[in-house]
């Protein structure tokens, strides 16, 4: 009888929905946790006669209505993905217009190329060259950066096309 | 390969609907509307909010539908959405206007049942919802999802985005606050 022996409800009803524990067996001798468990059992027949209400019957139509008003949103997809590219050129130009140093080398790494006639090997290397000798790691960072977002720009592109097995 | 085997029914009609096809989305929004709005007016208490809240939540769904994982449960993704503008509108409210707010006055939604049971049961239904919409929204949305929608805790972790093993814990403190407010209120000692 005495109360201090009860065990937790918390756990009383974690035996409850396992169906089985000493909390349970326990209960089963127990008035007041007997009592406990009816009053469990009958709250949840409660709660779980509740229905969601009914929303308002012009919820789907003003819904739609503002869809209709939206772009189509594998459009809106394709649109993310060239926003993504145009930033990441307008990004390198921008850097390559501010930093004079590496433009000059760059250019004259390009000129060079075109004019001489050079190997396109050599001509890499010479502007990897020029890249590390005026900003190094900092350049190649940026560089790569932008490479990447570009790749992800053309990825997103790429990826909002259906697939055979969409269609 | 084990992963087609699962039907994902809302699957199809998400990849029309991504392609501009309006009547798939619609049967979208016909399939949750009745979770959604369910979830916001037990949340907000208000029905003019509540209706409010699932047209923007909705409308939302339709604007992030490229990001949505069609991999998993439309609805749940829906139910997110419509939980954190709840919660997004409950914050402004209590902001704005703290005193002036009127708890619990056009709460009782009305169950398709409510015609066939017995004007006994109906008053039970009525003391029960009465006693839960002066609850906490934290206790309101797990019993909503438990009890209403008939969610397993896994799934209302997803909702709620939290680990599942502690909805069976907040389930168990928000039923005992409501156990004890039913309990009190039909006998008053
Ligand atoms: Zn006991």
């Amino acid at each position: 009888m005495s109360a201090h022996l009860c065990p937790d409800l918390e756990v009383l009803f974690a035996e409850l929905e396992e169906g089985e524990g000493p909390a349970l067996d326990h209960a089963a001798e127990c008035e007041a946790c007997a009592a406990v468990l009816e009053d469990h059992r009958l709250l949840e027949k409660d709660l779980y006669r509740l229905a969601d209400p009914l929303p308002p019957p012009t919820l789907v139509a003003s819904v739609m209505a503002r869809v209709a008003a939206e772009p189509v949103p594998q459009r809106r997809e394709v649109w993310s993905g060239l926003a993504i590219l145009m930033t990441s050129l307008v990004g390198g130009l921008g850097y390559l217009v501010l930093n004079d140093q590496a433009l000059s080398r760059l250019g004259t790494g390009v000129a060079s190329f075109v004019v001489e006639g050079r190997l396109f090997a050599e001509g890499v290397l010479s502007g990897a060259r020029a890249l590390w000798s005026t900003e190094g790691l900092a350049v190649a960072a940026i560089l790569a950066f932008l490479l990447v977002t570009s790749l992800a720009g053309l990825k997103r592109l790429a990826g909002s096309a259906p697939t055979p097995s969409e269609a | 390969m084990a992963d087609d085997a699962v039907p994902l029914p809302w699957k199809a009609d998400v990849q029309a609907a991504r392609r501009g096809d309006p009547s798939a989305f619609e049967s979208l929004v016909r399939s949750v509307q009745r979770q959604v709005y369910g979830l916001a007016l037990r949340l907000l208490q208000s029905e003019a909010e509540a209706a409010e809240i699932s047209q923007e939540a909705l409308l939302r769904a339709y604007q992030n539908l490229h990001r949505y994982d069609d991999s998993r449960p439309f609805d749940l993704w829906v139910l997110a959405i419509t939980r954190n503008l709840c919660l997004d509108l409950l914050r402004r409210r209590t902001k704005v206007r703290t005193e002036e707010l009127e708890p619990m006055k056009e709460v009782l939604p009305s169950g398709e049942a409510s015609q066939e049971e017995g004007a006994i049961a109906r008053e039970e239904r009525q003391s029960l919802e009465e006693a839960m919409a002066t609850l906490s929204v934290d206790d309101r949305e797990v019993l909503a999802l438990y009890y209403v929608q008939k969610r397993t805790t896994k799934e209302i972790a997803q909702i709620l985005g939290c680990a599942p093993g502690t909805i069976m814990a907040r389930l168990f403190r928000a039923r005992e606050k409501l156990r004890k407010k039913m309990t009190t209120e039909e006998a008053p000692r």
